[in-house]
């Protein structure tokens, strides 16, 4: 058993490879690794490869900069704050890179195989729906399910018959195992215990499918005040390979008990995104115009990020304005 | 606060109060519920304080059973797990409850829909070449093909009620079956695994429903709204032999409900 590795930002950075399939935390605009997206972008990364239950502003933002060839994933968009992925619709009918889809079941269920060492995931879940239709099979038409490629399965998905019960033919989905889980979690204790302060979304099958598997956190305490409560524990440390301390890390995503989602900050990225210069334009000010994650939250200023400190009863901000009757 | 259950009158009322009204009325007691973000989060809320304060709310981020205090903006949002009996993750919703069989109704968005109830929320266009790319299924093919009863709530345009969608991202009453591609019955498809599937679709116009072969008929019309209203903002031959009158509209208790109570800070609701 062995303690993960403290780490700065740019050396997390650096542990990510052209090239590789990468996946992440969180669920929407909640708990992403967005400053460690920001540090992908600034080291210029290539050809990566996202897996995704579904995506938001961090993987956006990936594609936007030019660092994705490959998305497959369920869903991409902000809810409420903005209703698709500007970038990913874009690069997609530009032809810039190849996404192929799947529902959320079967996104949640190739990590749980990956998560569990299973070869694949038995589901009934979307049959008779055009993401099984093999004449859109993206990666298949652009010859990648060769078998060359490490983390692309020779087929999308297996029909097959029931042969314990003989009931009816069910959906088999292949596992899935990427390169590295970029994860956020507001709190690690210092032996990598992780734990996260509300709804779990898909965070432990990502730590555990995963080869590599970085996590970002708010702040690092002490692993024996986590382990008086392990009930409340999402992942043990020697699942844990190496951790940045980094807060405000989710930032405009949202982390429950430590600050709400900054609804200002993604609207305007999503309604501003829509043209790749415009997108370069919000990158030079906000990733490449900043030397680090200090100078970021220095240009966003004390009062923004004091109006998205969460109220510690709550657990999400109760003076940030939402509504327009508010 | 002194609640009326008059119903309000032509111009005491939004168009979206009414939707909210005819949506939460799909809720029954002790429903679970699967809801998405937005109008199907006030539904549910409307119906728990009216004709089914037993029903369960699951939201896609893993809270179940909440009460929050606040409206979400999220179903991945902090507030959705105050009071829940449970903060679970995207596993135990999508398979712990859905799969498993537990939920009995679904609330559902979509870009177009076709005479069957399939419902494309993907792409306009040839996926391949798309001409416009929305947010994909996320949890919508999911709920729709597991859930005893899926609700959509769309906007009523010819556009989006077409003979035939560009992309089936959820599975109506007849799909096709992959991968040889010929058209089955949901039925068929699903086996043994069969729950249910698409009920009702709710728009801005009004209330339809499907029939013994899963073909979609039009049950009501909204208020203001006439039959061939309909039938002008439909693009394929609608079955209008049963309607069955006019949507009932909002009460005055509804209306109070969903601004003062329900989102009185005016996220949804204008």
């Amino acid at each position: 058993m062995s303690k993960p590795k403290r780490i700065t930002l740019k050396e997390a950075g650096a542990l990510v490879h052209d090239g590789d399939q990468i996946t992440f935390s969180g669920f929407t605009i909640w708990r992403r690794p967005v400053a460690l997206c920001y540090e992908l972008i600034r080291q210029g990364k290539k050809d990566l490869h996202l897996f995704e239950v579904q995506g938001g502003y961090h993987s956006d933002l990936l594609v936007g900069a030019g660092c994705v060839k490959i998305w497959e994933g369920a869903w991409m968009g902000q809810e409420m704050l903005g209703k698709i992925g500007e970038n990913l619709a874009r690069k997609q009918i530009d032809g810039d890179i190849l996404v192929d889809d799947y529902s959320h079941g079967h996104t949640v269920g190739r990590l749980m195989a990956g998560a569990l060492g299973l070869p694949f995931f038995p589901c009934a879940l979307a049959m008779g729906t055009d993401i099984l239709n093999p004449e859109y099979d993206q990666l298949a038409n652009a010859g990648l399910r060769d078998g060359k490629h490490r983390n692309i399965p020779a087929k999308k998905y297996v029909i097959a018959q029931d042969p314990f019960f003989g009931r009816s033919d069910c959906l088999l989905l292949p596992a899935v195992n990427p390169d590295v889980a970029l994860v956020y979690a507001p709190i690690v204790g210092d032996e990598g215990t992780v734990r996260v302060l509300s709804q779990s979304y898909n965070d432990a099958e990502v730590i555990k499918a995963a080869k590599t598997v970085i996590v970002i956190c708010e702040e690092t305490v002490p692993d024996s005040y986590l382990r008086n409560d392990p009930a409340a524990n999402l992942a043990s440390g020697y699942e844990i390979d190496y951790v940045v301390e980094c807060p405000w890390a989710a930032h405009p995503t949202g982390s429950q008990f430590y600050y709400d989602s900054d609804a200002d900050f993604l609207k305007s990225y999503n309604r501003n995104v829509r043209d790749q210069k415009a997108f370069d334009e919000f990158a030079d000010q906000w990733i490449f115009g900043v030397s680090c994650h200090e100078e970021y939250l220095e240009r966003l200023g004390t009062k923004r990020l004091e109006g998205l400190r969460a109220s510690s009863i709550m657990g999400y901000s109760s003076r940030i304005k939402r509504g327009t009757r508010a | 606060m002194k609640y009326s259950a008059e119903y309000c009158k032509p111009g005491e009322f939004q168009p979206i109060d009414l939707l909210a009204a005819a949506a939460a009325r799909e809720v029954c007691d002790g429903d679970v519920v699967f809801a998405g973000t937005g109008l199907p989060m006030l539904a549910i809320t409307l119906a728990q304080h009216e004709q089914a304060p037993n029903a369960v709310c699951i939201y896609e981020g893993g809270s179940i059973d909440g009460r929050p205090l606040s409206l979400p903006t999220s179903v991945g949002d902090a507030r959705c797990t105050y009071q829940a009996s449970r903060a679970s993750g995207l596993f135990e919703a999508f398979y712990g409850q859905l799969h498993s069989g537990y939920v009995d109704l679904g609330f559902l968005g979509g870009a177009e829909i076709d005479k069957y109830g399939n419902v494309n929320c993907t792409v306009i266009g040839d996926y391949n070449q798309p001409k416009k790319r929305f947010t994909g299924s996320g949890g919508n093919a999911d709920i729709c093909s597991y859930a005893r009863r899926t609700v959509f709530i769309m906007v009523q345009e010819k556009r989006r009620f077409r003979e035939e969608v560009d992309y089936v991202t959820s599975p109506g009453w007849r799909v096709k079956k992959w991968p040889s591609g010929e058209w089955a019955s949901k039925q068929e498809v699903y086996g043994s695994y069969f729950k249910g599937g698409v009920s009702t679709v709710i728009t801005d116009m009004a209330v339809f429903r499907f029939d013994e072969t899963g073909e979609m008929y039009l049950d009501t019309v909204h208020p203001g709204f006439s039959v061939q209203d309909v039938l002008d903002h439909v693009d394929f031959k609608l079955n209008v032999d049963r309607v069955s009158g006019e949507t009932l509209p909002p009460t005055k208790k509804q209306v109070e409900l969903l601004y003062h109570v329900i989102d009185p800070e005016g996220i949804f609701l204008p």
